[in-house]
């Protein structure tokens, strides 16, 4: 992991060292060339001065040497020859002494600079130029001085320590600017970054004191960077779904454990007033088969509590295998049969004895089981609960009918929901919204849609049909 | 005492009003909102014990009716829901007392007994006139000292009167608050069991002053008997 600070001033840096060095080496041949040109302009003027100083008289060739303090000086001087182009040398500057100054070639009129190496061994810039001799006699027309018919060739030399030395101050100045630029522009990069993400920390600080029991939405510190916004939003938007489902979570075992008391309650009391005194048998046969009947209701409670747990976990293993409908619908039927009879509820099973469903029938078995268990326990005394093939609709296994009463509108909706109740009270203690939350989690691994409707007839249908998808 | 029980939930109703009618109490069953609210209104009950989660009106609904309406009937609330704010809305809406599921059948009447007193305007469970001692827990009798046995009816019959003292309480009062509904309403059933308990306390014999006195077309009293 690195620091997004140190990654921005890298970035920052690198591109700004780039450019700089750019403009560095633009500026340093700019001013190179302006100050090699000056040095050039002023060698050709010493050439020509020197050259000029050569005249025609009337076929000799005289020099007029004016003194010229830098070519006689023995510190660091400056040179000039000049000759004839039969190879007469004219004249020498005082500093030459013995030696001689190089020539580029005879006959070329110049101006040719070149790199040298002075007599005194010092690097240095020497110019030759060539021109006509000055000859004493006036133009008629002009006052330019007439020229001669003959040449005279001047080399001048000079060390260029001084070029050197201003260039290497540019230089200097210029690495020196660069880098103090650069430096301040890493600094300025670095506080601003860290400036820009300080509201990171008071955010982070806000994430760590959160309630992990109470979440609630982190809030935005004034001055975070738009960027992080939206990390900051989705963030929110997590926490609340996290919350949600904490809240589901704490609803769900508050619900199981009032679901598990009622019933609880029932047994302590059964136990409490049958020991209050001497029993006789039939008191106490009596009190064993209550006991018996609440221990089942809590039973089938806590299996399909498991069941249900074992939904959400996805651990339901599914074995596909060829399911006798109404064998199943009728082993189902069965235990509820006692329930049914107690409340004057007609039972009929009007599927085929032949029609199979490849599913399976273990899972399918807690599906019709609860159905009709819901049915049971949801119509009214005295009324009528049919399981039929449903016609008209592709796909469909079977529907569960009642006689009613029909479910509230607003209910259906819901009526899968876990815990969900349209009364708020069980009616039997397993009725606690459990089963079908149960029966939609079983059917989604069967792809298997569950549906349930109010009929025209004013009873209830809970469908089941393959899943669309 | 007569007292009303409302819970939805088959088996432990059942128990409930078998442990309170063994203890004594004329109980009446409602398992949902609506039979609860019509057993109040039509019935002048000691106590009710209430189980929130009903079908139909909800418990904590009716609680608040009965007591915008001005009951005084003890009302001991019985639910599985056991967090703090569910017991406080229970006692802000008007219960006296609040028991979370499951709980002991003792602990049932023991509360019971302590919101009938209070009802009653008592501080003690020991009812005291003359030289007769009631111990509403312990449910006996005493005489100059002496240990009275009586049936549970008569023991009821006895604890109303006295609760009632120095008040006449006529023979329908008699048997709204000590009676079930399901025997048979006769005014001569009172008289009998009021004439076993004369004879049981030795009441009005030698050595035993009045304390049940008869007043004709109106009903009975409980009361020590005045100096003189």
């Amino acid at each position: 992991m690195r620091s997004l600070r140190t990654r921005l001033t890298v970035a920052l840096v690198g591109v700004l060292a780039i450019s700089l060095s750019a403009l560095a080496v633009v500026i340093d041949g700019v001013v190179t060339r302006t100050l090699e040109r000056q040095f050039d302009a002023r060698l050709l003027d010493d050439a020509t001065a020197v050259a000029g100083m050569a005249e025609d008289e009337a076929g000799a060739t005289e020099f007029e040497y004016e003194s010229l303090p830098e070519f006689e000086r023995t510190d660091l001087p400056a040179y000039f020859e000049a000759w004839l182009d039969d190879g007469t040398v004219v004249a020498r500057s005082p500093s030459l002494g013995t030696s001689g100054l190089s020539r580029v070639s005879v006959n070329d009129f110049g101006p040719t600079f070149a790199n040298v190496s002075l007599p005194d061994g010092r690097r240095g810039r020497t110019v030759q130029w060539r021109q006509h001799l000055r000859t004493e006699e006036q133009g008629a027309a002009t006052f330019r001085p007439a020229l001669s018919k003959r040449f005279v060739t001047v080399v001048v030399a000079r060390g260029t320590e001084e070029l050197v030395g201003t260039l290497a101050s540019v230089r200097r100045w210029l690495l020196f600017l660069a880098g103090l630029t650069l430096l301040g522009a890493s600094l300025a990069a670095g506080v601003a970054v860290a400036h820009g993400l300080s509201s990171t920390r008071e955010l982070g600080l806000a994430i760590s004191q959160l309630d992990p029991g109470r979440l609630r939405p982190v809030p935005t510190p004034a001055a975070l960077p738009s960027e992080l916004v939206p990390l900051v939003e989705k963030v929110n938007d997590l926490l609340l779904r996290v919350e949600a489902s904490l809240v589901r979570e704490r609803r769900f075992t508050s619900d199981v454990s009032h679901e598990l008391r009622t019933p609880l309650a029932a047994l302590r009391m059964t136990l409490d007033v049958i020991s209050s005194r001497e029993r006789t048998v039939p008191e106490l046969t009596h009190a064993l088969s209550d006991l018996n009947t609440v221990v089942r209701q809590m039973q089938a409670l806590c299996d399909n509590l498991l069941a249900l747990a074992r939904c959400d976990a996805g651990q339901v293993l599914v074995k596909t295998a060829p399911v006798n409908l109404r064998a199943l619908v009728d082993d189902c039927w069965y235990p509820l049969a006692g329930t049914a009879a107690a409340r004057s509820l007609t039972f009929r099973n009007e599927l085929d004895p032949m029609t199979t469903a490849d599913s399976d029938p273990d899972q399918l078995r807690l599906v019709i089981a609860n159905l009709l268990s819901n049915a049971v326990a949801y119509t009214d005394h005295g009324g009528a609960i049919t399981v039929r093939q449903r016609v008209g609709r592709k796909g469909s296994l079977f529907e569960v009918h009642d006689s009613g009463p029909p479910i509230p509108t607003t209910q259906v909706p819901h009526l899968f929901d876990r815990f969900f109740r349209g009364d708020q009270a069980r009616t039997d203690g397993i009725h606690c919204g459990i089963g079908l939350a149960l029966v939609r989690g079983i059917a989604e691994v069967l792809r298997l849609e569950v549906m349930a409707e109010n009929t025209p007839d004013g009873g209830v249908s809970f469908s089941v049909s393959a899943s669309a998808s | 005492m007569r007292i009303l029980v409302v819970e939805d939930y088959g088996p432990l109703a059942k128990s409930i009003v078998q442990g309170l009618r063994e203890a004594g109490y004329a109980v009446d069953l409602a398992s949902d909102g609506d039979e609860a609210q019509a057993a109040a209104d039509s019935s002048a009950y000691d106590a009710l014990v209430l189980d929130l989660m009903i079908p139909k009106t909800d418990g904590m609904t009716i609680l608040r009716r009965l007591r915008t309406r001005g009951s005084t009937t003890a009302i001991l609330v019985v639910t599985a829901r056991d967090q703090v704010p569910d017991r406080i809305a229970g006692l802000d809406a008007g219960a006296d007392d609040y028991l979370v599921k499951p709980f002991a059948l003792q602990e049932l009447l023991a509360r019971l007994r302590s919101v009938i007193r209070r009802k009653y305007g008592g501080a003690t469970n020991l009812l005291t006139v003359g030289d007769l001692e009631i111990d509403s827990t312990a449910r006996t009798v005493r005489r100059s000292g002496q240990i009275i046995s009586l049936s549970a009816r008569e023991f009821a019959l006895l604890e109303y009167l006295v609760r009632r003292r120095g008040q006449v309480v006529s023979r329908a009062e008699v048997w709204e608050h000590v009676y079930d509904f399901a025997s048979e309403p006769s005014s001569n059933v009172i008289d009998v069991y009021v004439g076993y308990l004369r004879r049981k306390l030795g009441d009005g014999e030698a050595g035993s002053p009045r304390l049940i006195h008869t007043h004709r077309g109106l009903g009975y009293s409980v009361d020590a008997p005045t100096a003189g």
